[in-house]
């Protein structure tokens, strides 16, 4: 256990500057992954807590939703606009970790959490994720629960997040400022690959926080759900995940936006299965045509080979349950 | 109703309000607190050790290794540094004392050890072949036969041979091991959650070379234990006392969760083969049960794992095996329900497996092989209430209406399946012995130096003196868990309530004798004069015809100083019946088709089990067994990266156990049953009975809704896409 040096930042642009003062500081929310991490041997030096800024709020308007990077989970979940016009949404989150976690943990810290492949959460095995050029033992060990797209030679885990997985399918874009520079990301450029550099998760810079994220106001945000399969009923991450949004207008789809969780590196959109959907009818069919698209170019692991079939049969089910009655 | 009129938990607002102290709270003046270094690597020796960062540390004590470690005597258990060899990652190497827990943890961190790795067995199968017969499976032979169990299977009508294989759990109860080691010259005092006190002090004696009156270990309270707090916790319990009686001041140790893993034992893994041969009436003619299980290389225990096979059912030709391979891992050792929890997996699958074979209802299969003796033991039963637990398990299950048909029920998109399993545990007892000792305050205290692993000792303990003797239950003060007590029995195997109801009933029971003595022969009393036998107590009153006197009248008369009885209870040495609890589990599952997810929605168990003390309690403990079992059969396995030798979920995120959401109703039946011949006051164990057959009547409701027979626990979606 290493000493760590604990900041409380006041206000925004201080928790900004602290984070460009201090080098290799880490923003603490709620702490529910953080806390774990440092327990688990995966520390930083310096913490600047950034749980008691007002940037919680959630503020539904003509366009679109805005979330506070510090909204809290459950207070997300609960929301009233967001259960009825970002069904996915809280779908996401009422499937996400416990009640007790949800209560705590915030929309920033959820999309940022780490992986939880067990060679990484253990404080000394070989792992190129928390110890470029130790090796990755995941990719011929124990590896059921990992990604079938988006690995590479040097890491095969999965992000862990379902958020994260609704937000990819709503399109969400991600605020982020750092000290002295304000920028927008589309929520899928906010996660990297891992490559030959799996120790960085995220695309952001030094010293640069989340403060929200926006989803538009959609035909096919309304019609949205996402879809858990999952080893016991609750408090489980997902083997696989689904989050489906479709636009249909005469029975015919206009739009579809599909993304699976429990199977990339990052959230995976399925492009293939989208692109079925595009222009044909609302029928068996056509989802059935899109779940047999859905794992196309996966790349599965000595364990969870599986994980391609229930990928298609969740997508299949997902897309099903968004036309029923 | 029972239920309503059983006393609820004695130390329950002890428990609520946070006045219990649990030994992980105590602490003594000036003492040390510990912290483990461990091995990375299943196997290595370790070339030398570097501490000079350690103990740079300010607040860093002292740094103990095999170098400098107090010698301790060669034991039949691991001793830890004593050499430098490691046979299993997660071995402690080093010790580290400090001012503080932080200090300690960082200091660990600081601890440099050089390892030479030595090649190893990192999973069962990488030795199959070098499987080898243990002394003894558990408290039985390793190996039985009787009749001609090949000839008969080849002969037989209809015939079955199927692996099943179960992995390896770890016990993970909610509270950790700790232990506070306090000398005082060459007076030991160990604060420490204990299943078994008396047995802890004895090692402890023999380790360190003291006589037993020297050590005392005091264990109030234990937050769950299930054979993870008895002889597997010793070796790191040593290691805290050993840390003591080295520095010269009081020594705190206390494991990190993912240590539990990895030292304070396991249930092992199991691979079982089951070959059945039958007549076509379904009559068993041969059964032939074979399991492999893993130990470590440094010490040997194997589970009673095919001992449900040698007397559950009639059979004239059995045969049955134990044997086991040295993995570099942790050492196994019994976790609740060892042995017949997973062996009674394979039995009981197999079995439903020869019913729908031979098209007969699983629960007809099972009576006609119904044995009326146990044919192993060559024992009449003392008592079996298995066929009573069918039929009154099934009534309440609705199992009349199952159709026999896998696939075939259905709840909306989700196939419904309806399984069952038999349930057979061994009842044992050991000696006891027990005082009750009544104040002239009118307060009854009962002494009995067992345990309370959170099942409800303390309350059965005040019950069966308050009953015994005539005093109202709130009336009872109960001292247990210290080895300055009579001895009690230790809390394992389903053994303790058994062992210690004869000894309070015995010394409640002298008490009232004695009482009733001196009340008829003192001339100041109301009874006095009249014949022993007609003098009652009830509610701390005692009576006789229409005279009475309340207790503390009497007591301040002839002994304002009180009474006391002790008594002394021990088993019979040579049996002359089989001692079994029965029972029947049937459980519902629910099965996503597409997707594979299974979840189980209804649990119903009929038990007969001799005399339940307290239905409240008794039934926690059933819940407590299914609930075990409903994670053995679906979520429950620790898992080893076989290219390193290391767990790799050692902890409670990743480590599977069934959380509220997986809880199906439960619906538990207690059958009346005599029990006459164990000499228990009738009790018979019920802590182990709820786990065993629960995984079998899973799998078997899997089979019944999807028509696919999972033979490799925990049962996971991929199986059945
Ligand atoms: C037992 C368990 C089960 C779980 N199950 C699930 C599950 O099923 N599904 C799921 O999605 N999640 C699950 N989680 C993860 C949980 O949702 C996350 O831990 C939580 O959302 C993280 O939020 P936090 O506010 O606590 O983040 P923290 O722990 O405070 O921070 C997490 C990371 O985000 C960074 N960070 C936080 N806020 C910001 C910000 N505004 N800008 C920049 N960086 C920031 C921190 O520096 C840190 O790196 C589970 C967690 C646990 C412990
Ligand atoms: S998969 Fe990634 S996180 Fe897991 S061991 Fe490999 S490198 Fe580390």
């Amino acid at each position: 256990m290493q000493q760590v040096a604990y900041h409380r930042a006041a206000s925004e642009d201080a928790a900004l500057a602290l984070a460009a003062n201090h080098p290799g500081a880490m923003f603490i929310a709620g702490g529910t992954d953080m806390l774990q991490l440092s327990k688990q041997g995966v520390v930083p030096t310096q913490l600047i807590d950034i749980s008691r800024l007002p940037l919680d709020r959630i503020e539904p308007r003509a366009g679109a939703l805005r979330i506070g990077a510090l909204a809290r989970l459950a207070d997300v979940a609960d929301h009233p606009d967001v259960r009825r016009d970002w069904p996915a949404l809280a779908q996401a989150i009422a499937a996400s970790a416990s009640p007790q976690i949800r209560n705590l943990a915030t929309v920033g810290g959820n999309l940022l959490q780490r992986t939880r492949c067990g060679y990484f959460r253990s404080a000394d095995l070989p792992c190129n994720k928390r110890e470029p050029g130790s090796g990755c033992a995941a990719r011929d060990g124990e590896n059921r629960l990992h990604a079938i797209f988006g690995t590479s030679p040097h890491c095969v885990a999965t992000h862990a997040s379902d958020l994260a997985v609704a937000l990819l399918a709503l399109q969400a874009s991600v605020h982020v400022r750092g000290h002295d520079s304000a920028r927008v990301l589309p929520i899928a450029e906010l996660f990297r690959l891992p490559g030959d550099t799996p120790q960085r998760d995220s695309a952001l810079g030094a010293g640069e926080m989340i403060v929200s994220v926006e989803v538009s106001r959609s035909a096919a945000a309304r019609r949205s759900c996402y879809l858990k399969v999952r080893d016991r009923a609750s408090f489980e991450f997902a083997v696989v995940s689904v989050a489906a949004a479709l636009e249909i207008e005469d029975g015919v789809i206009r739009s579809a936006r599909l993304a699976a969780g429990g199977v990339g590196t990052v959230p995976w959109r399925l492009v293939a299965s989208e692109r079925a959907l595009a222009g044909a009818r609302a029928e068996p069919a056509a989802f059935a045509a899109a779940a047999a698209r859905a794992a196309d170019g996966a790349q599965p692991l000595s364990q969870n080979g599986f994980k391609l079939e229930l990928l298609r049969r969740t997508v299949r089910r997902a897309l099903e349950g968004l036309t029923d009655a | 109703m029972i239920e309503d009129r059983a006393p609820t938990r004695y130390e329950a607002a002890q428990k609520v309000t946070g006045a219990a102290r649990y030994q992980g709270e105590v602490r003594a003046a000036g003492m040390l607190h510990a912290a483990l270094v461990t091995a990375p690597m299943p196997s290595a020796r370790v070339l030398g050790i570097d501490t000079a960062r350690a103990r740079a540390l300010a607040g860093c004590v002292e740094v103990l290794t095999h170098e400098n470690a107090l010698r301790i005597p060669p034991a039949a258990f691991l001793t830890l540094l004593q050499e430098p060899v490691v046979h299993f990652a997660g071995q402690p190497v080093a010790l580290v004392l400090a001012e503080t827990p932080e200090t300690a943890r960082a200091a660990a961190a600081l601890v440099e050890v050089r390892y030479a790795p030595m090649p190893a067995v990192t999973a069962l199968e990488q030795a199959r072949d070098e499987a080898y017969a243990p002394r003894t499976a558990g408290l039985t032979a390793t190996d039985s036969r009787r009749g001609e169990p090949e000839a008969a299977l080849a002969a037989a009508a209809v015939r079955l041979d199927h692996c099943y294989t179960t992995p390896t759990h770890n016990h993970l109860a909610i509270e950790p091991q700790v232990v506070l080691a306090d000398w005082n010259g060459s007076d030991l005092l160990v604060q420490t959650p204990s299943q078994a006190v008396f047995a802890h002090r004895a090692g402890l004696a023999r380790c360190f070379g003291l006589d037993i009156e020297r050590v005392r270990v005091i264990s109030p309270y234990l937050g769950g234990g299930f054979g993870s707090k008895g002889g597997a916790w010793f070796p790191c319990l040593v290691l805290g006392c050993l840390a003591a009686k080295q520095l010269g001041r009081p020594v705190r140790l206390e494991l990190l969760r993912a240590q539990m893993f990895t030292l304070v034992g396991r249930r092992q893994e199991t691979v079982q083969q089951l070959k059945i041969g039958a007549a076509r009436d379904g009559r068993l003619a041969a059964l032939l049960h074979d399991t492999v299980a893993q130990t470590s290389t440094y010490g040997e225990y194997a589970d009673p794992v095919a001992t449900p096979t040698r007397m559950m059912y009639a059979c004239p030709n059995v045969a049955t095996t134990h044997r086991l391979v040295r993995v570099n891992a942790p050492q196994p050792n019994p976790a609740r329900a060892p042995g017949e929890g997973p062996g009674s997996f394979a039995l009981e699958s197999a079995i439903d497996e020869l019913a729908y074979k031979l098209d007969l209802d699983p629960i007809e299969l099972r009576r006609r092989n119904f044995a009326d003796h146990d044919q192993h033991a060559g024992l009449p039963w003392s008592s079996n209430g298995l066929l009573e637990c069918y039929r009154a398990g099934a009534e309440a299950f609705g199992w009349a209406r199952r159709p026999s048909k896998p696939g075939t029920l259905s709840d909306g998109r989700h196939a419904l399946g309806w399984g069952m399993a038999g349930a057979c545990y061994p009842a044992y007892r050991i000696a006891s012995q027990a005082a009750v000792r009544i104040n002239l305050d009118g307060r009854v205290e009962v002494r009995c130096g067992t345990q309370d692993m959170g099942s409800g000792t303390y309350t059965v303990l005040a019950q069966l003196a308050a009953e015994a003797l005539g005093v109202p239950y709130a009336a009872v003060d109960v001292a247990l868990g210290d080895t300055l007590l009579p001895e009690g029995p230790y809390s394992g195997g389903s053994m303790a309530t058994a062992s210690f109801t004869p000894a309070v009933e015995d010394a409640a029971r002298r008490l009232r004798r004695d009482l009733i003595a001196r009340a008829v022969a003192d001339p100041r009393s109301p009874m006095h004069g009249r014949q022993p036998d007609q003098v009652s107590i009830a509610d701390g009153v005692m009576r006789a015809g229409n005279r009475s006197e309340p207790l503390i009248e009497l007591l301040a008369r002839v002994a304002p100083q009180g009474i006391e009885a002790a008594a002394n209870a021990a088993p019979n040495t040579k049996p002359a019946h089989s001692y079994y609890g029965f029972g029947a589990v049937f459980a519902e599952v629910r099965v996503d088709p597409d997707l594979g997810e299974i979840r189980v929605t209804r649990l119903t168990g009929a038990y007969a089990t001799g005399r339940i003390l307290n239905p409240l309690l008794a039934r926690s403990q059933f819940v407590g067994g299914l609930i075990w079992g409903i994670g053995m059969a679906l979520h429950e396995k620790t898992v080893m990266d076989k290219n390193l030798g290391r767990i790799v979920n050692d902890n409670l995120a990743d480590y599977l156990i069934p959380v509220h959401a997986d809880m199906p109703r439960f619906d538990i039946h207690m059958l009346t049953e005599d029990e006459p011949h164990l000499g228990s006051g009738g009790v018979k164990g019920i802590g182990m009975l709820g786990t065993c057959g629960t995984a079998a009547a899973i799998a078997n409701a899997v089979f019944h809704a999807t028509g696919r027979r999972i033979r490799d626990l925990p049962i996971r979606l991929e199986q059945l896409l």
